[in-house]
C-alpha cells in the first residue's frame, strides 16, 4: 500500500512481471512495485512453494527474480533493482 | 576504473564499504584529505537508518523525529564533501590484498568492476536476525528492518494489516510508522514477559537513566499503539505464521490468532560479517548471533590496511556507529602521516566519550531485546531453518546426531549452500551444534558475498 500523503511521485509507467503488466513510479524497486501491486512471490522453492521477500536489504536473496534485458537473463535481487519502463520481469524457478 | 596490475598505483587512498553513519562519519573526520571511493548497495547514501526515498520522490516531513536530526546533518555535510565519489547500486562482493592496496571486486549497473585502494574501511551495517518459526518462509512474512525500509525509503506499506512479533523493541516503533503511514497494525506480540522486559532494564539503571529519552520513546509507541486499539501482547513464545500461498494469520500459542496479510519478526540484527570473515579479519561471536570484528582503539582490524567501524564491530547503533566511523577517519589520517599522535588523540576524545555513553544503551537494549538461544525454543521440526536450500530443522538435527562439525553438516544437508551464504541460517546451525564455538568451526566465508551471474565475472 503507497503512502500518499506528503508524498509526490513522477508519473506512472508499466513493466512486465510474468506476463502481467504492473504499475511503478520513476525510483521504485521492483520489490515496492509488486508488493503495492499485491504480488508477493518472488520465487519458488524446491517443492514449488510460493516465497516472499524477507529482508528488503539485499541480504537474504529471498526476492530473486529473472530480469530478462534482451537476450541475457540475470538474477536480480528484486528489492534492490528500480524497475524501468518495458522491463520484463520473470519470477518461478530458482535456477 | 581497475588497476590492480602490479606497479600501477591504486585508484582511491581508502575505499569505504557502506554510507551509514559510519562510513559517513569517517569521510567527514578526514576534512576534504585524500580520494575516496564510498561504496553502497543502495543506490542513495544513509544507511538503512536513513534510508532516503529515491531522488524521483518528493517527500515531506521525511523523518523529522527528533532522534535523527544530528544523522540527517551529518548526511547532508557527507554529500557535499568533493574528495569522495560515492559508487551507489554496487555490492562488494569480495576484496582482495596484495602488494600494498586492497582490490574490491563489485557487481552493479554496469556489471563487475574493481577498484583499488591503499586502504578499506569496513562499515558494512548489520541486518535482521532470522528466526525461524513455522510458516516464517510464507509470503508476506518480513523482517522488521526490511518493513521499516519499505516505509522510510519506497514510502509504502508492505500489506494493509501488519502484524508484529519478536524479542526487540524496535517492533513498537515500526508498527507505530506503520500505523502512521496509513496501515493497520493486527497485533504486537514479545516473545517474554512484561516483567522481564521491564526486569532487564532497571537491572541497568545507569544506562536507562541517561537515554531514557530513547526508552520513553518505545514507551510511547506502545502508549500510542494501544490508545489507537492495537493489542499488545508479552509472554508469548510459540508464535507460528497461517496461511495459503501467503500469509494470512499470526498465531500466539493454540488460543490467540490475528488475521493479517503481511507480518514483520523484529529479533534483533547481526552485523553483516562476509566481507570482514573472507577477507581474513579476525571475527568474535556476537550476541544474539553473527560475528563482530575485532580492532583495536584506532578501529583498526587484524590486516593490514583494514579498518572496521559501525555495526561491523558489534550491533550499538548510529551513534556509536558515527563516533567509530569517526575514530577511523581519524586513524587513516593518523596511519597516512596527515597528523600527529597529539592531534590524533585530542580529536578522538569527544567520539570516544560519545561511543561509551552509546555503548551504555546498547548493551541495555541488547539485554532486554536478548531472544535467547536458538536452540532452548525450537519451532516444529519441519520448519525450514536453511531458507535457500528448504533444509528443515529435522534434517539438522538427524545430521548433527550423525556428525558434531557445522561442515559436515552444511555438506550433508546443504544448509547455508545457497545463494544467502548462510547469513539467515549459521546462527541457528551454531546454536543447534552447541556453543561455545569459533569462527573455525563455523561457514566459511565465501567469494562472490553478493549473488552474481557468473557471465558478468567472466567478461571482466
Amino acid at each position: 500500500m503507497r503512502k500518499t500523503q506528503g508524498v509526490s511521485r513522477g508519473e506512472p509507467f508499466a513493466f512486465s512481471v510474468d506476463g502481467d503488466a504492473i504499475q511503478a513510479y520513476p525510483g521504485e524497486t521492483i520489490a515496492a512495485a509488486m508488493l503495492a501491486a499485491e504480488a508477493t512471490g518472488f520465487r519458488r522453492d524446491r517443492s514449488g512453494r510460493a516465497r516472499g521477500l524477507f529482508c528488503n536489504m539485499g541480504v537474504c536473496s529471498e526476492c530473486l527474480v529473472h530480469v530478462r534485458e534482451g537476450d541475457v537473463s540475470r538474477r536480480l535481487r528484486a528489492c534492490l533493482v528500480p524497475a524501468e519502463p518495458g522491463m520484463t520481469v520473470e519470477t518461478g524457478l530458482g535456477e | 576504473m581497475s588497476s590492480s596490475l602490479s606497479g600501477a598505483s591504486p585508484d582511491y587512498d581508502l575505499a569505504v564499504i557502506g554510507a551509514g553513519p559510519a562510513g559517513q562519519a569517517a569521510c567527514l573526520s578526514l576534512n576534504g584529505a585524500l580520494r575516496i571511493a564510498v561504496i553502497d548497495e543502495q543506490a542513495r547514501p544513509g544507511g538503512q537508518i536513513l534510508r532516503q526515498p529515491p531522488r524521483a520522490f518528493s517527500v515531506a516531513d521525511w523523518m523529522t523525529g527528533r532522534a535523527y536530526r544530528g544523522l540527517k546533518a551529518r548526511l547532508a555535510a557527507f554529500e557535499a564533501l568533493s574528495n569522495v565519489d560515492f559508487m551507489g547500486g554496487r555490492s562488494v562482493l569480495g576484496l582482495r590484498e596484495a602488494g600494498g592496496a586492497w582490490t574490491l571486486t563489485l557487481s552493479g549497473p554496469s556489471g563487475v568492476e574493481e577498484v583499488s585502494a591503499r586502504r578499506v574501511l569496513i562499515a558494512g551495517g548489520c541486518y535482521d536476525l532470522a528466526v525461524p518459526i513455522p510458516g516464517w518462509t510464507l509470503p508476506g512474512v518480513m523482517s522488521a528492518g526490511g518493513t521499516q525500509a519499505f516505509i522510510k525509503s519506497q514510502q509504502l506499506v508492505p500489506g494493509k494489516r501488519l502484524a508484529f512479533a519478536g524479542s526487540h523493541p524496535l517492533q513498537l516503533l515500526v508498527a507505530e510508522q506503520a500505523l502512521e503511514a496509513g496501515g493497520e497494525v493486527a497485533v504486537v506480540a514479545f516473545i517474554q514477559p512484561f516483567s522481564t522486559l521491564v526486569w532487564r532494564a532497571i537491572t541497568r539503571p545507569w544506562a536507562a537513566l541517561t537515554h531514557g529519552a530513547v526508552l520513553l520513546s518505545a514507551l510511547g509507541s506502545a502508549w500510542r499503539l494501544f490508545r489507537a486499539g492495537v493489542p499488545l501482547r508479552f509472554g508469548r513464545p510459540a508464535l507460528s505464521v497461517e496461511g495459503q500461498g501467503r500469509v494470512s494469520a499470526l498465531r500466539l500459542g493454540q488460543t490467540e490468532r490475528f488475521e493479517c496479510d503481511a507480518a514483520a519478526l523484529c529479533f534483533g540484527f547481526m552485523p553483516q560479517a562476509d566481507l570482514p570473515r573472507a577477507a581474513g579479519l579476525q571475527v568474535t561471536p556476537a550476541r544474539p548471533g553473527g560475528w563482530k570484528t575485532n580492532h583495536d582503539e584506532w578501529m583498526r582490524a587484524s590486516r593490514r590496511g583494514a579498518y572496521v567501524a559501525g555495526e561491523t564491530t558489534g550491533v550499538k547503533g548510529a551513534e556509536a556507529a558515527s563516533a567509530e566511523g569517526a575514530l577511523a577517519g581519524l586513524a587513516v589520517a593518523l596511519d597516512e602521516g596527515l597528523i600527529d599522535q597529539d592531534e590524533a588523540r585530542r580529536r578522538a576524545r569527544p567520539w570516544r566519550k560519545a561511543r561509551e555513553a552509546a555503548m551504555w544503551f546498547s548493551a541495555l537494549l541488547e539485554a532486554v531485546a536478548d531472544p535467547g538461544p536458538f536452540s532452548a525454543r525450537l519451532p516444529d521440526a519441519d520448519t525450514i531453518i536453511c531458507r535457500c536450500e528448504d533444509v528443515v530443522l529435522a534434517d539438522l538435527q538427524a545430521a548433527l546426531a550423525r556428525c558434531d562439525e557445522v561442515g559436515s553438516v552444511k555438506l550433508a544437508t546443504r544448509c547455508g549452500m545457497g545463494a544467502c551464504q548462510g547469513r539467515n541460517c549459521e546462527h541457528s546451525l551454531l546454536s543447534l551444534a552447541g556453543e561455545p564455538h569459533s569462527e573455525r568451526s563455523a561457514f566459511t566465508a565465501r567469494f562472490p558475498a553478493r549473488p552474481v551471474r557468473i557471465g558478468d565475472l567472466a567478461a571482466r
